[in-house]
């Protein structure tokens, strides 16, 4: 278990290195955290050795068996998709009124049920202003269509449930990215919590991601090809398109080459060994070849239990995976999760000997060497 | 109080507190007094970048002949009074000796580092104690207190200005201070000077 | 003021040296008086301002000190007497001006006043004027005491007059801002009329035009100045300011000046020197009187010159020295150069006393070391230090929070120029050690604009320059010109405290008032910015963040130059002191202490006197004399512990 420290060592680890994704977790835990156009700024020196934002922080170190043990009460498995219960794929029911999703809607059917029927007294979501993505905490299931589209940045999103959490809600539901859902995780086995017996955290859906991008060299790309044009909407259609597709204000659609796009991404996402958020009740993502559907990992039996309620009600229509598709999924996933960890491996940032010198992920060898022969010729 | 002048020229006297308590307007005043009854007198201030949270310090030399420094030397004061107590030991501690006179006002205004929690601001005990130990002639008052209860802090430099002539170290009282202060504030606030400078002699006795 | 010109001749009044220099000036007959505030002189124009309209004076507070001295350059040639006045630093600022009226010459008597700060006590470095005398050709007179200050002024009129130039007056901080007894001369009556005759011809400075440049100037106009110098030469030989105390053969002679006079003095009596060493005060530093130096030389083997700053006066009396060897003999100097004096630092009766038992071999010491042992360490151990910082409810403080926060939150590794003013503390703790670069008057806002135009050589670093009110108009505007027409991507925030608060309010530009009281229409520095092309927006400090967003937004924008105007009067200002906009109170049961996770941000961080940390209890606490109710702190405060109420 890696030793517990402060904010000097989170930004000597972690930002000062570029590895922070400005996933929100340190902050508003105190006045001195900011998260500002993604990125997180320390702004005044802290006398205090030890700290939640260490604590809470998914960069700092991921002992996956720890936490696999807290989220699913088993280890962590070489399997490229996590633990899970099942894997099928899922849109939007009738009672979400036929509303238009920029993929299945799964996401937006399940929080709405969940709000709607009372399980949760709020849920944390990801809303944007123009391009930025910025936290969102909502109480109405009507408000949750207004957090309904993709972002490609990344956004301190678990820096409202922290405030959500201060200020006293017990149920709360959050939409994730990985290393937002990561930093849930940890949270929730959080050595910090000393007397805290209610979890407030009740139900994490998890997003895929393969990427994301660093929001000022994406503000400056868009910028320089759209002008002072205001953006309406920014969309990557399923493969094979390769393109990112922005829509102005004024009507005009551009398309931007995906290669171009993802020299945009941060370093720290290419240490990313996790495409769909593996510590989460459910995780949703697109299916390959069907703009309309969702693939639906199910983790944990309150995931199983809500995605079942949703379906008796209307909420939620779900079918099975097909083949292809899980064949593709788990390629994705495993050379994700390949590519990541040989780059740790090489840098020297995995099951580190020295306790004193932290590690990024620590995970049983055996596994370690599982994931990385299993994936041979998936490159 | 007093007699017609001093045992020793150029006699030497500070007035030291915080930048906004009111010590130029002190030396300012007791310069006056002195000048009026036909001595020479050079005061030299310490303010300016000084007076954003620093110490400030007036140093007086009274003379029967001519200017003098503006600085007094080292351990050269003959009597030292102090808005605030920890600069009445800084100044003793500089320019004091075992003969010299402190007045000193008990109501602190901490520093900087003090109001952060960095540094330690020494009790009132401790700051008596060692006044004592560098000089006999040590008294104290809270004169913010009472200035407070004349019904505005900012008199507490009148207050000990009053203590500092009824001492009986100088030979001016009652009568000058009317003479100089209304020289220097509008004729309606002349009056509450007065009752300031009095308390502040009334002070002396409790 | 009243007892500036109510005082009977032959009365004697305890006056500043400023005050006294003032006196001086109004018994020669003054009429007009500019200068740029700045410690320690900014009394002088401020006081001859409090009595313009008794004596009918014309006193301005001018842009900066180059317009200054040419406002008042302007007076003297149409026949008044003028006076400009400044710190030294403002010396170099008007010293282009300068170099050119020197050479031109003046008909009304005229006299520049500078006042050094040895030991730079409010002054971001220790300058000195006395230079310029030398460089520029005319002459120094510095005063020794109180009344001299008054007495010399009034000379240096009528000297100015006898050599039609400019005669320029040096003090120093413990002069201009000591006092001593004054005893009053005559103020003149009769009314000064003011007329420019320009009909004679070009070398007529009586009655031709007054310029400084004539075809080969060297001959026709540089010569002439010298001959003016050189009978300012002649006078000083017989110049009552010029005086020795000592025996007729001293061992030591000491030559000094000014604030040192004094020091020296009580010197010589601490040590009881009275037999053995003399002093020589020199009123009339540049040119030197050769004769009178040459009398006291004769009769002594050695010399200690006793002056603050650069050993101006040493040098040039050891050039005298050299000349003069062959007929007074070789002397043995002290002084800086030989160490007995400090280089730096402004000097005291202790460095002279010190500095004499050195060169006499004296071993007498003030006061037994049982004694100063324990006083030293007393100092050293119990009495807290007082940093500076900024007062109780400064916009500063608010402005800076914002500021840093934002630079910060941007995360580009940007930065913040300034220059001078209450402002430069914020390169302290007290300010968040926002600034990294700090020179001259409005050089913050030239800086910044030159590193704007770095992105050329690859620095993406957003660069933003502070600047108080009073200094836009003097310097930075001239930047922010450049910086617009260059479209050098930084963003200046104006510091607008709604006057120059740190000399003591002075009128400049931006106020409705000037210095004399009277309205005006005031300029505006939004307006100016907007005219000239630049974006600007306005801000209230003491929202903290909407200051903060302001700025963030500002600095995102890369197309040139932007002004963001943060505007809140001064704590200090008539229109502000002791009036609270909201009894502050905390909530001890609510404030978390230690415990909190802000780890003690209001006090350890935010720092303003108004709130203190009580160790006993563990909370922070109101100082309610001191707080002055501007109620920013309520919003520092992540538990709203700290309360704020509108006050009555």
């Amino acid at each position: 278990m890696v030793k517990n420290s402060g904010p000097y060592e989170l930004l000597s680890d972690v930002i000062h290195k570029d590895l922070c994704i400005g996933c929100g977790a340190c902050i508003d835990l105190c006045p001195y955290f900011k998260s500002y156009k993604g990125k997180t700024a320390m702004l005044f020196p802290c006398t205090f050795s030890e700290g939640k934002c260490f604590a809470y922080c998914p960069k700092v170190e991921l002992d996956l068996d720890e936490l696999s043990r807290h989220c699913f009460e088993a280890p962590y498995s070489a399997d490229p998709l996590g633990h899970y219960h099942s894997i099928e794929i899922s849109k939007a029911g009738r009672e979400m009124g036929g509303t238009q999703f920029q993929a299945g809607g799964t996401v937006s059917a399940i929080m709405s049920f969940a709000l709607k029927k009372g399980y949760l007294d709020g849920a944390v979501l990801t809303g944007r202003e123009g391009l930025l993505p910025v936290p969102c905490f909502v109480t109405q299931p009507e408000e949750v269509l207004k957090c309904a589209t993709s972002k490609y940045t990344a956004a301190p999103t678990v820096s409202a449930l922290n405030r959500a959490i201060q200020d006293g809600y017990e149920a709360i539901g959050i939409v994730a990215t990985p290393c937002q859902a990561q930093a849930i995780a940890l949270m929730r086995s959080s050595r910090l919590d000393e007397n805290d017996c209610i979890d407030p955290v009740h139900f994490v859906v998890g997003l895929f991601c393969t990427w994301s991008l660093d929001f000022r060299a994406f503000e400056d790309f868009i910028e320089e090809r759209t002008g002072t044009e205001s953006i309406a909407k920014v969309d990557i259609p399923p493969p094979p398109a390769e393109i990112m597709e922005v829509y102005l204000a004024n009507g005009a659609k551009l398309e931007m080459p995906l290669d171009e796009i993802r020299k945009l991404t941060p370093e720290s996402c290419s240490y990313c060994f996790d495409m769909t958020a593996e510590f989460s009740d459910i995780s949703v993502g697109v299916l390959e070849g069907r703009p309309d559907m969702n693939t639906l990992i199910i983790r944990t039996e309150r995931g199983q239990k809500l995605v079942r309620e949703a379906v008796d009600e209307g909420y939620l229509i779900v079918d099975g995976i097909p083949e292809d598709a899980m064949e593709h999924l788990t390629w994705a996933s495993e050379n994700k999760k390949k590519r990541a960890l040989k780059k740790a491996g090489d840098a020297g940032m995995i099951n580190t000997p020295d306790a004193e010198k932290r590690s990024m992920v620590r995970l049983r060898g055996e596994i370690l060497e599982r994931i990385m022969v299993a994936s041979q010729g998936c490159e | 109080m007093g007699s017609a002048g001093f045992n020793k020229d150029p006699y030497s006297l500070i007035i030291t507190g915080v930048g906004g308590q009111g010590n130029v307007m002190a030396s300012r005043v007791l310069g006056s007094m002195f000048v009026n009854k036909g001595f020479s007198v050079t005061v030299g201030e310490t303010f300016g970048a000084s007076q954003r949270g620093g110490s400030v310090m007036s140093h007086i030399r009274i003379s029967e002949g001519s200017s003098w420094s503006p600085q007094i030397p080292a351990f050269g004061a003959d009597i030292i009074a102090a808005m605030e107590p920890v600069e009445g030991l800084r100044v003793l501690a500089q320019y004091g000796n075992p003969r010299c006179t402190l007045i000193c006002n008990t109501h602190p205004v901490y520093p900087v580092n003090v109001i952060k929690g960095e540094d330690a601001y020494p009790s009132l005990g401790d700051i008596k104690r060692h006044v004592k130990s560098l000089t006999p002639h040590a008294i104290f008052m809270d004169a913010t207190e009472e200035a407070r209860s004349l019904g505005n802090p900012i008199l507490a430099n009148m207050i000990i200005l009053g203590a500092l002539c009824g001492v009986g170290r100088l030979p001016v009282g009652h009568g000058d201070f009317r003479e100089a202060i209304a020289e220097r504030v509008k004729t309606d606030q002349v009056a509450l000077n007065m009752r300031a400078f009095d308390a502040g002699i009334a002070l002396l006795g409790r | 003021m009243s007892y500036l010109i109510n005082g009977e001749a032959g009365s004697s009044h305890l006056l500043m040296g400023n005050e006294a220099i003032v006196r001086g000036a109004l018994e020669g007959g003054v009429s007009v008086a500019t200068g740029y505030p700045g410690t320690p002189s900014s009394e002088i124009v401020e006081s001859l301002a409090g009595v313009a309209k008794e004596r009918n004076l014309y006193v301005e507070w001018s842009v900066n000190e180059k317009v200054a001295l040419e406002v008042a350059a302007a007076a003297s040639f149409a026949g008044l007497r003028s006076m400009c006045v400044m710190k030294q630093n403002g010396v170099n600022v008007t010293s282009d001006f300068l170099l050119h009226l020197a050479s031109s010459g003046t008909r009304g008597g005229m006299v520049l006043v500078s006042c050094d700060d040895p030991g730079a006590l409010s002054s971001v470095n220790e300058g000195e004027s006395r230079l310029f005398a030398k460089m520029v050709e005319i002459p120094l007179l510095e005063p020794g005491d109180f009344q001299e200050a008054k007495d010399i002024t009034k000379w240096a009129f009528e000297l100015s007059e006898e050599i039609r130039n400019l005669v320029m007056i040096r003090s120093v901080t413990r002069m201009s801002h000591a006092s001593g007894n004054v005893r009053y001369g005559k103020l003149p009556d009769g009314k000064a009329h003011a007329q420019f005759d320009f009909h004679g011809s070009l070398l007529d400075q009586e009655k031709g035009p007054m310029i400084s440049m004539v075809v080969s100037a060297a001959e026709l106009q540089h010569g002439p100045q010298q001959e003016k110098l050189r009978k300012a030469a002649g006078i000083f030989e017989e110049c009552p300011f010029n005086t020795y105390n000592g025996p007729e053969r001293p061992e030591l002679l000491i030559v000094t000046s000014s604030a040192c006079n004094l020091y020296s003095r009580e010197a010589i009596k601490a040590l009881n020197l009275e037999k053995k060493a003399g002093v020589l005060k020199l009123a009339t530093t540049w040119p030197l009187p050769r004769n009178v130096i040459k009398r006291h030389f004769a009769l002594t083997d050695r010399i200690m010159i006793v002056e603050e700053v650069l050993p101006t006066l040493e040098e040039n009396i050891k050039v005298l020295a050299a000349e003069m060897a062959p007929e007074i003999g070789i002397k043995t100097f002290y002084g800086k150069r030989s160490g007995h004096i400090p280089s730096v630092g402004e000097m005291n009766p202790d460095l002279v006393i010190g500095a004499l038992s050195s060169v006499l071999g004296l071993k007498r010491k003030s006061m037994p070391e049982a004694f100063a042992g324990k006083a030293r360490k007393l100092a050293e151990t119990v009495v807290p230090k007082r940093e500076m910082t900024f007062c109780p409810g400064c916009p500063h403080r608010a402005s800076y929070w914002s500021i840093h926060n934002a630079i910060e939150m941007d995360n580009r590794k940007g930065f913040v120029c300034g220059d001078i003013g209450c402002y430069t503390l914020g390169m302290l703790p007290c300010g968040f050690s926002t600034l990294k670069t700090v020179h001259s008057m409005g050089s913050g806002s030239g800086i910044a604009s030159g590193f704007g135009k770095l992105t050329q050589f690859g620095m993406d670093q957003p660069v933003v320059a502070v600047c108080g009110d009073s200094l836009f108009f003097l310097a930075a505007m001239h930047a922010m010109a450049i910086a617009v027409l260059q479209t050098s991507p930084f963003s200046l925030v104006s510091l607008d405290n709604s006057g120059t608060a740190m000399t003591g309010f002075q009128a400049h530009p931006g106020i409705a008032a000037n210095a004399m009281g009277e309205e005006m229409p005031a300029l505006d520095i939004a307006e100016i910015c907007r005219a000239m092309g630049a974006r600007v927006e306005k801000a209230d400090p003491f929202d903290l963040e909407g200051t903060r967003k302001a700025l963030n937004e500002m600095m995102e924008h890369r197309e040139g130059a932007k002004v963001l105007i943060l505007q809140q009067a001064c704590a200090l200002s008539p229109q502000r002191k002791g009036r609270k906009s909201y009894e502050m109170e905390i909530d001890e049961e609510m404030c978390l202490g230690e415990e909190c996770g802000c780890n003690r941000i209001c006090t350890r961080i935010f720092g303003c006197p108004g709130i203190v940390w009580n160790r006993e209890k563990g909370v922070s606490t109101i100082d309610e004399l001191i707080c002055t109710g501007c109620g920013v702190c309520a919003d520092i405060c992540p538990q709203g512990a700290i309360k704020r109420r509108e006050a009555e």
